[in-house]
């Protein structure tokens, strides 16, 4: 029984015209559809499921729902037990409710973000194919991501209240979807408090992360990028597009990535995330990060936490 | 890159709160000609409409609106002129107030990351 990995995102944004040209133009996706309702579905070109980023226009931007593939059709009844049985209220929708995608599982993480569990997507392949491949294909627009790798979710966090939605929605990945912790910062006096934690099913160092705020949210979609030179290209492809950076090319501490951190043009922030530093397994012991280097932790080079960074998201 | 090569049209805008003033060319946001001038006094977010922490009010002057989050701006904030500072353009010179910082602080409680806990920690 396994969740693969991230499936997909459908974000909310406040203008579909100019969405489309930062999502196709700037990130580099392949607009492959849209829907009746004008959600519009984006693909990267070494995703070989049919989609990994929907896109629906409304008045404030965020996220809808966040999608994770499982490996097998039965995982969707082995995981729809183990979510009630956790007291989580779960629904099983049939197949053609998500475009493309087969019977799937909604529920609510303790969070409140909604999260869809699947087993099949339509397969349309890369664009470089399986038999002989070549190692990227021709015609790649703007910072040419390959695929969508992760997404870091704001959730509630008030010690003085007790109420961490981190901490819950990490036990939760682990104790019914069967993610494992990577790494975690940790704060409060006794430094016990679990502020934030990054968490594979893979053995990429997050699959999802959680950061705690005052209030739900949406942090981040990444878009995965072979190389450093990539993440120098893709700032360049962002400045000559006027694209709002809250980061530079930078490095990671935490996850060791080499990360630029940037705005949609509704203000969702997305990431770049280039890098593997390791390879994240069960096993591997977690790293924790203390609040008092936890500037190091989120931007590696300058050692200070932006303001931006925990009080900046959709 | 966005220029228009000296041809456009430049406000003047002022922020009352420090009387802080600089230019804004008429094809960019406030926020977005704050910061390229590296002048300081809206706080700086997403510049996108959406995280809501540029709030201004407009005391005095013209502007156009582009789409900005229903979850930080409703119909009677835009109506009294209360919008987000990286959504709109000015159309004259603009007075505004910063109200960005203090709403904040107001509607969101709560930790942030690197916000002490209780007392001190060791």
């Amino acid at each position: 029984m396994a969740v693969l990995r991230i499936g997909h995102i459908n974000i909310r944004v406040m203008d579909m015209e100019t969405a489309l040209h930062h999502y196709e133009n700037v990130v580099g996706l392949k607009r492959i559809h849209e829907d009746s309702d004008g959600n519009v579905y984006f693909k990267g070109w070494d995703e070989w499921d049919k989609y990994s980023v929907i896109l629906t226009e409304a008045d404030s931007p965020g996220m809808n729902h966040i999608a994770y593939k499982v490996r097998n059709d039965a995982d969707l009844d082995y995981y729809k037990d183990r979510i009630r049985e956790y007291g989580i209220t779960v629904e099983e929708v049939p197949p053609g409710t998500l475009y493309a995608v087969g019977r799937a599982l909604k529920f609510n993480l303790p969070s409140g973000h909604e999260m869809y569990l699947y087993a099949e997507k339509e397969f349309v392949g890369t664009d470089v194919g399986s038999t002989n491949p070549e190692p990227w294909p021709d015609g790649l627009k703007g910072a040419g991501a390959h695929w969508l790798d992760h997404a870091l979710l704001m959730c509630e966090l008030d010690p003085e209240k007790g109420v961490n939605k981190v901490a819950e929605s990490t036990q939760f990945m682990i104790d019914v979807l069967e993610f494992y912790l990577v790494e975690q910062v940790t704060v409060g006096p006794d430094g016990d408090i679990q502020a934030a934690s990054w968490l594979s099913t893979s053995n990429t160092p997050h699959d999802i992360a959680f950061v705690g705020g005052p209030v739900m949210g949406f942090h981040h979609c990444a878009f995965f990028l072979d190389s450093w030179d990539d993440v120098l290209k893709a700032a360049d492809v962002m400045a000559k597009n006027n694209v709002k950076m809250d980061v530079t090319p930078q490095r990671h501490g935490i996850t060791r990535g080499y990360t630029i951190y940037f705005f949609d043009p509704s203000g969702n922030r997305n990431k770049t995330f280039a890098g593997l530093g390791y390879l994240a397994q069960p096993d591997r012991p977690v790293t924790t990060w203390t609040e008092d280097q936890l500037g190091s932790g989120i931007f590696y080079h300058t050692g200070e936490l932006n303001e931006a960074f925990t009080t900046v998201y959709t | 890159m966005n220029s228009c090569a000296g041809t456009c049209l430049r406000y003047t805008v002022t922020i009352q709160d420090t009387n802080e003033t600089f230019e804004v060319n008429e094809t960019q946001t406030i926020l977005d000609g704050m910061a390229a001038l590296g002048r300081k006094g809206i706080p700086s977010g997403c510049h996108g409409g959406g995280c809501g922490i540029c709030k201004i009010k407009v005391l005095d002057g013209e502007y156009q609106s582009l789409p900005m989050s229903r979850k930080h701006i409703t119909p009677e904030d835009e109506a009294d002129k209360i919008v987000l500072a990286c959504r709109i353009r000015p159309c004259s010179a603009i007075v505004l107030q910063v109200i960005g910082v203090m709403k904040k602080s107001v509607l969101r409680r709560g930790y942030t990351l690197g916000a002490p806990v209780e007392i001190q920690h060791s």
